[in-house]
């Protein structure tokens, strides 16, 4: 590993208030290059929250989030929410606040996956892959109307053959994404994430609904992808064999609130994680 | 790798080029038919307006089938498009006559056809892209009311005296060139009628372009709008452009189909263009089927065979023998018309071809021989 290793993402004093419910309160999370970060957290610990605002789908009620060294997103209370704020307020951010959307995240190198899958119904599982490589256009409106970009269509197709094959998906690559089996269209979804050319990938609970086999051949993928296409991955997990067995750290978080953080040996025996999730209702 | 090296191979596919002759077969039919069969013949009226209605039709399908944006302001398009077109087209010498309550209007020149139906569309995705931008943040119902209400408003605006230089106010446009002006009579006296296929050659042209977009990158980004937007945005696609996108360039073609709306009926008038217009495309697209360029041309020439041919029966007084079949009178037909309507919401709700096209049928086919 390099002597510094690159920050690609920086979160810090994030909290998001939606109307009287804290759902994050001030946290604070660094990703570096490269590595496979879990954040996990009883139900409703505000994990999914998390990703939402990292993504651009949720406007933060109070902090800044950077990519890859650069600040993208950065809210503090204004107006109303002056009053009503029940956070805590880390450092005031008095500059200004700084939005993007999803897609311009996207394009800046982030993709991700839903906990609930989401995938284009009325496509093949072709097309759902192709799709996701239009934001990587050269071609404008006219030359993609009048198919002149046959280069670039012709590229994608084979970018697409080429990551449904190394999935084992190649075969049923022309049956309709929602007639897949559960486990593959979870699958689907992160091939089709990787079709965006992301850095950092997102993943909301990717082993949900797999059989113990299954799980293990998805941390075994989750490898294989972080050194085949370079990524950092930052994922929500709550298999924890999984999550132990591939995370380089682990954030834990409850109530919205950071409680651990460290190398999967510490949070085992962490004392914090363990009454945070004994004192729940499972596990 | 293997697939790859097929996808390499494989480069036209036999369905497509099925297709291709199908559609070649029936412009040659539809040639042939009008040099052989009387001009007067219903066949060529429900041609020529169904051949309209399909390009409106297929354009409403680009934005409500493929874009999953519920938009009803088609008629108001067409009938700036339809505008557009006849103030552009009517020759200088007749103006007066057209305007004369506004002195030979303000337009003194006239342009040919094709530049004028293109100047129709520009038209039509000038006020698109302006009712656009606050109009295509809303969702669902209230996109739906906005735009039906800007139709409504378009219609009041064109029939307001003040404008009337320019639109001839209330009064009706006419006197422009129709498709009976691509007729050519030859030096001997006898006639090429080519009226009916330059109207379905016009349509086809266009329908093709949309099938293009449709089919290529930015199409794709649409498809993946409609299907879902949360996942679509997250996969990098940005969803204002291309909304706005399949916005413009439904209006382009709703323009234009106004503007061939205008040649078929010789005439034009602004408070033609109603609501009821809008209803009607929106039916053809539903029973078409919502997402299918082939159902919407398919159930826009039924529609237009039914309400203006096949069914005019209902309208009049039947005798079977001595027997007068009751029910029968001025009326009839839309009632008739209302019950099919509502067998195929209640039993065929995902119309004539769900969301398959012309090729797909071919292709299905092949596949089971396949197997």
């Amino acid at each position: 590993m390099s002597e510094t290793p690159r920050n690609v993402l920086h979160i810090d004093h994030l909290t998001m208030q939606f109307g009287g419910v804290v759902a994050v309160n001030d946290l604070c999370l660094d990703i570096n290059e490269g590595e496979i970060v879990a954040l996990i957290g009883p139900n409703g610990a505000g994990k999914t929250t998390v990703f939402n605002a990292v993504t651009g789908v949720y406007e933060p009620t109070n902090g800044e989030i950077s990519l890859f060294g650069k600040p993208v997103i950065r809210n503090h209370p204004q107006g109303k929410m002056k009053k009503e704020y029940l956070g805590t307020l880390g450092d005031k951010y008095l500059s200004a606040p700084l939005t993007h959307t999803p897609d311009e995240l996207t394009k800046l190198g982030v993709a991700r996956t839903f906990q609930n899958i989401r995938l284009f119904s009325g496509m093949t599982v072709f097309e759902n892959v192709l799709t996701a490589q239009h934001l990587r256009r050269t071609s404008n409106v006219f030359t993609a109307l009048f198919h002149l970009n046959r280069a670039e269509d012709h590229r994608m197709r084979i970018k697409t053959m080429d990551l449904l094959e190394t999935v084992g998906l190649g075969d049923l690559k022309d049956e309709m994404a929602t007639a897949l089996p559960y486990g593959k269209q979870r699958l689907l979804e992160i091939v089709r994430a990787l079709a965006t050319g992301p850095k950092l990938l997102l993943l909301d609970e990717p082993a949900a609904g797999m059989n113990p086999q299954e799980t293990e051949e998805l941390g075994v993928f989750i490898r294989k992808i972080r050194k085949d296409f370079g990524l950092t991955i930052f994922i929500i997990e709550h298999h924890m064999n999984l999550v132990m067995d591939i995370s380089d750290r682990i954030y834990v978080i409850d109530f919205g609130k950071w409680i651990a953080d460290g190398v999967p040996e510490e949070i085992q025996n962490n004392e914090a994680v363990i009454n945070a999730y004994l004192g729940g209702d499972e596990e | 790798m293997s697939k790859i090296a097929e996808m390499k191979r494989k480069r036209v596919d036999a369905p497509k080029l099925i297709t291709f002759l199908v559609v070649l077969a029936l412009y040659v039919g539809v040639f042939i038919l009008e040099q052989t069969v009387p001009q007067t013949s219903m066949l060529f009226t429900v041609l020529k307006k169904g051949a309209t209605y399909a390009l409106v039709a297929v354009s409403m399908n680009l934005c409500n089938g493929f874009t999953g944006i519920f938009s009803l302001g088609q008629a108001g398009f067409m009938l700036i498009g339809a505008y557009t077109y006849a103030i552009l087209t009517i020759p200088t010498e007749s103006r007066g006559v057209v305007y004369q309550y506004f002195n030979g209007g303000l337009v003194q020149f006239a342009l040919p056809v094709v530049p004028a139906m293109i100047a129709a569309g520009v038209a039509a995705l000038f006020f698109a892209f302006l009712i656009g931008l606050p109009v295509l943040r809303l969702k669902s119902d209230y996109l739906a009311i906005a735009t039906l209400g800007f139709a409504e408003i378009i219609r009041a605006v064109l029939q307001w005296n003040t404008l009337g230089p320019l639109t001839n106010g209330s009064n009706i446009l006419r006197m422009y060139p129709t498709f009976n002006s691509f007729n050519i009579v030859r030096p001997d006296g006898s006639t090429l009628y080519l009226s009916t296929t330059v109207c379905m050659l016009m349509a086809g042209v266009c329908i093709a372009l949309i099938v293009l977009l449709i089919h290529s990158t930015y199409g794709r980004g649409m498809r993946a709008i409609k299907d879902d937007e949360i996942a679509a945005e997250a996969m990098g696609i940005n969803l204002a452009y291309h909304k706005r996108l399949s916005f413009c360039v439904s209006s382009f073609f709703a323009g234009v189909g106004g503007a061939m709306l205008a040649m078929y009926q010789n005439t034009v008038q602004a408070k033609s263009f109603t609501t009821a217009m809008t209803y009607e495309i929106l039916l053809i697209v539903v029973i078409g089927g919502i997402g299918s360029v082939t159902g919407s041309c398919l159930s826009s020439f039924l529609f237009v065979a039914c309400s203006e041919w096949w069914l005019r029966f209902l309208d009049e007084k039947q005798m079977i023998g001595t027997w007068e079949v009751p029910l029968l009178r001025n009326g009839f037909r839309l009632v008739v018309f209302s019950v099919i309507i509502m067998i195929v919401v209640l039993f065929f709700r995902r119309g004539i071809m769900g969301t398959k096209e012309l090729p797909d049928l071919f292709r299905r086919r092949t596949r089971e021989a396949i197997k």
